[in-house]
């Protein structure tokens, strides 16, 4: 449906095309054409992004939220079953735009295959333009309940002397307030989406504010390094944990002085809990993003200077005790990552090259070559799965997605053997060529729980290549998310394209009720006047 | 000038440097081009230091006269030993003789700081060596009748072969590249050596340094027109050609080639093209095993959307705090600004501060030469 009420809606602008000139509004793979379906713009006279002097760094962040219940009176009318609408889940996604220094995010995205909703937040940060407003739009992008939630320059809520720069969402967070926006100045408001959903406006709706003089013991973690809060996700799992993590330094807590080790100071241990619960200090630099794993087993801090997975010994549920070690230093990993069922690590960064990280092995396993410019998103796509799993090979398929600051959106396909050894190790100086053979090997220096490994060569580890190469957008990209029917992209300016898998644009007819629905199926890429029509200043 | 020096003295505060020194360049008109890359040499730090080293030990010598050199190491000198920690200088003599020196930076016309730099870098080598060769003159042949002043030339015409001599300045930024011939017919590989004081890269839209470099070094195939003659088959064969760095330099300096010949337009254009470059580089087209670590320490940004106009100015790195140099002005600038001169992802836009010349220290400890 579209919000017009509230005028905050943007489908394709009549611009579009003109916007992309040269792009193709499909791509091949193996499987058939993922279309373009949606493609959400701004016009451009709203784009006032400052390109000179400030500072445009920034996250333009995509989150895929569910919310579980049924949300509030302002669905449309979802007739249609097919979309997910069985389990009464509904999938937002919710994006800031802000400025920061986001140049380097990680995020783990959990759950496997696509029976499973993602529990935690994929994060997806990059550059982007810097926009002292915010806000919080929804859209129904598919008329059949699903919800885009985005902010643009056109209707904001301001934070009044700061910027947003991270978010986390958390569907089963138990006091309702599911989202949490770190700011800029260090400042973190915890608000409830499906509230924020059914008043889009200026203002959040009975948003808590932490990290001023924060009571409430809430289910998260932020990063603030250098006062700002440059990453918040949540703990999973626990209960009433508040972890607060700090990369610069603080007196009152001791300062890592080995950095291969990251420690816990456990702070501020009494009866009722208060806020910081623990400060952990990781690297000297600022620390850009962490994550959870999605069993909190697992967090990963990504940092100017060191980018680790650190292991929780212990993690107690409604405890105020949190131990964790550092098990594996990614090394060049600058700006993206998820986790695949626990075994392994994406990552992309600044040597425009994607990485597979083992966790097992804490190593790189595999990496991939494609990108012209630094990788800024990565991503499994669960959803995937291989036209030959049988169940009985032995190997496993898993496809990836990248997205880089080459406009470019990559897909890989990543054989892994399981049963024999996973990968064939190259000699060194030889040109590194994938292969699944067994023809190999040792697995050699399996390093022990806890130590460090120096930063691998990557001539030894066996490299793929990109199955797809689309330029699929013509700003720098930030980010990409799979869903069960498309592949979401989205841009450093906070423009962002649907792609429907094959097959799923045309078992949809376009018998839709709703309007938004419609206007995209049909002409999804013609100008809409509602849309157009409801930019506000 | 005194207030804008204290205000940077104020953002500093207690962090200031201990002996270093911020000090803004004086424009004589158009002298931006010179500016912006005095500074990135200031902070070059092994340059600095070895050129005050070089010139504290030279002035109680033969009181020789003015040179390019003599006068970067008077300016570098003069910034160094003032009482104040920031200010304003004006590099007059250096300028003066600049333009003495060469008719090209003579006009008051805009100029090309990549040009400049290339010049001064050569101008320098060429007085170390001719220096090094009187002294060695001096020393051998001890004959009176030779004046080293007119008498450069001299030696290298009766000398038996003209040893190449690695002065101080090659030891910072001179590199060696690798150029391989493949002969497809009798597949015979010529490789032939050239020294450089940075690289020239072609860029393209949306790109990185490292995509850039990797382009540098990729294959090309010479034919048709272009052939190579095989001294095997003594003829002109198709072959393959590819660069590689084979001694990368302790100072990488990487020149993007902004101004581009339209032949359509019989003019040059400045391509505005969005080039990222990271703050530690990983050089990986080395003839080396290992990859090799950059760090970003000066950027030479090239402000405007001509190649006859415009302005430079500089961002410099020095004791892990970002500065932004201006003529005379100096600010502190957040890490975080490097990245707005990455350039433009869309041709039509109003950000025309773009990085040209990006000066990148090794990071490696175990630094051969």
């Amino acid at each position: 449906m579209i919000n017009t009420a509230n005028g905050t809606i943007s489908t394709s602008s009549s611009s579009a095309n003109a916007q992309s000139p040269g792009l193709k509004t499909y791509f091949k793979t193996p499987e058939g054409r993922y279309k373009l379906h949606y493609e959400k713009t701004h016009p451009s006279s709203l784009l006032h992004y400052a390109h000179g002097k400030t500072v445009t760094q920034s996250g333009c962040q995509v989150t895929l939220a569910h919310l579980k219940e049924k949300p509030a009176p302002s669905t449309p009318t979802s007739s249609s079953s097919s979309y997910s609408a069985s389990s009464g889940v509904r999938s937002a996604a919710a994006r800031w735009l802000g400025a920061g220094n986001g140049s380097r995010t990680l995020g783990f995205a959990g759950g496997n295959g696509g029976s499973k909703s993602i529990s935690s937040t994929s994060r997806i940060g990059s550059l982007g333009a810097s926009s002292s407003s915010n806000s919080i739009t929804n859209t129904n992008f598919d008329g059949k309940g699903t919800y885009l939630i985005f902010n643009d320059p056109i209707k904001s809520i301001n934070f009044s002397n700061s910027n947003p720069i991270c978010h986390a969402f958390d569907q089963d967070a138990k006091d309702g307030h599911d989202l949490l926006i770190g700011l800029n100045s260090g400042d973190v408001y915890s608000v409830s989406l499906r509230q924020q959903l059914q008043d889009v406006g200026k203002k959040l709706v009975g948003a808590q504010h932490y990290n001023k003089d924060g009571s409430l013991p809430i289910l998260y973690i932020l990063v603030i390094s250098r006062s700002r809060c440059t990453g918040i996700a949540w703990v999973p799992g626990s209960d009433g944990v508040f972890v607060n993590k700090e990369g610069a330094g603080d007196s009152s807590f001791p300062v890592v002085k080995d950095q291969t080790q990251f420690s816990v100071s456990h702070a501020r241990y009494s009866k009722v809990p208060s806020n910081p619960m623990a400060r952990w200090h990781v690297c000297q630099g600022s620390i850009n993003s962490i994550a959870f794993s999605h069993d909190g087993a697992y967090l990963a801090t990504v940092g100017r200077d060191v980018q680790a997975i650190c292991e929780f010994l212990t993690i107690q549920k409604n405890s105020l005790y949190v131990v964790a070690k550092v098990i594996m230093v990614l090394y060049y990993v600058a700006l993206g990552g998820a986790l695949m069922d626990g075994k392994y690590i994406l990552t992309g960064g600044e040597d425009d090259l994607v990485q597979v990280w083992s966790m097992e092995d804490r190593k790189v396993v595999a990496w991939g070559e494609g990108h012209n410019s630094w990788v800024s998103g990565v991503a499994f796509d669960s959803y995937w799965s291989s036209p030959n799993s049988d169940g009985t090979g032995e190997t496993v398929m898993y496809r990836f997605g990248s997205v880089g600051q080459d406009t470019q959106l990559l897909l890989w396909d990543l054989e892994m053997d399981e049963i024999v050894v996973p990968l064939r190790r190259c000699p060194p100086g030889g040109s590194p060529t994938y292969s699944t053979g067994s023809q190999s090997s040792h697995w050699d220096n399996i390093s022990p729980l806890g130590t460090l490994q120096p930063a691998p060569s990557i001539r030894d580890v066996p490299k793929v290549s990109p199955l797809v190469a689309h330029r699929v957008h013509n700003e720098p990209l930030s980010g990409l998310i799979f869903t069960q029917e498309s592949v979401l992209t989205v841009c450093r300016e906070g423009h962002i394209k649907i792609w429907m898998r094959p097959g799923v644009g045309e078992s949809h007819s376009s018998n839709s009720e709703t309007v938004l629905s419609n206007s995209l199926k049909d002409k999804p890429f013609v100008s809409s006047k509602i849309g157009s029509s409801s930019y506000k200043q | 000038m005194g207030a804008a020096g204290s205000k940077l003295e104020k953002a500093l505060g207690d962090q200031f440097p201990e002996g270093e020194r911020y000090f803004g360049l004086e424009n004589f008109g158009n002298t931006c081009y010179c500016n912006s890359v005095l500074q990135a040499l200031y902070f070059c730090v092994p340059f600095r230091e070895q050129l005050l080293e070089y010139y504290s030990s030279n002035k109680n010598g033969v009181d020789a006269e003015d040179n390019l050199l003599t006068c970067l190491a008077d300016l570098f000198t003069q910034i160094s030993s003032q009482k104040k920690k920031t200010g304003v200088i004006a590099p007059k003599r250096f300028v003066q003789r600049l333009k003495k020196q060469n008719e090209l930076f003579r006009s008051y016309m805009h100029q090309d700081a990549h040009e400049f730099l290339n010049f001064l870098l050569n101008e320098l080598v060429d007085i170390l060596e001719k220096e090094a060769q009187a002294a060695k003159n001096d020393a051998e042949t001890s004959s009176p009748s030779e004046k080293t002043a007119n008498g450069p030339k001299n030696p290298q015409a009766n000398g038996v072969k003209k040893e190449p001599l690695v002065t101080w300045v090659h030891k910072n930024f001179q590199g060696i590249l690798t150029n391989e011939t493949r002969c497809l017919r009798c597949e015979t590989v010529t490789a032939r050596d050239e020294t450089f004081f940075d690289l020239s890269l072609d860029i393209e839209q949306n790109s990185s340094i490292t995509s850039c470099l990797k382009n540098f070094s990729s294959t090309e195939t010479l034919n048709a027109e272009d052939k190579f003659f095989c001294d095997k088959c003594c003829s002109l064969q198709e072959a393959q050609k590819r660069m590689k760095i084979k001694k990368p330099p302790h100072i990488l300096v990487i020149h993007l080639k902004r101004f581009k010949y339209i032949e359509q337009l019989g003019r040059y254009k400045k391509l505005s093209y969005r080039v990222v470059f990271p703050l530690e580089l990983k050089l990986s087209n080395t003839m080396e095993d290992a990859d090799l670590e950059y760090s970003l320490f000066a950027v030479v940004v090239h402000v405007g959307s001509g190649p006859n106009h415009g302005h430079y100015v500089s961002l410099v790195k020095s004791h892990n705090h970002w500065l932004f140099f201006d003529d005379e002005n100096v600010e502190m600038i957040d890490e975080s600004a490097v990245q707005t001169f990455f350039g433009s992802a869309q041709e039509f836009s109003s950000n025309t501060d773009h990085g040209y010349i990006l000066f990148y220290e090794s990071l490696g400890a175990g630094n051969k030469s």
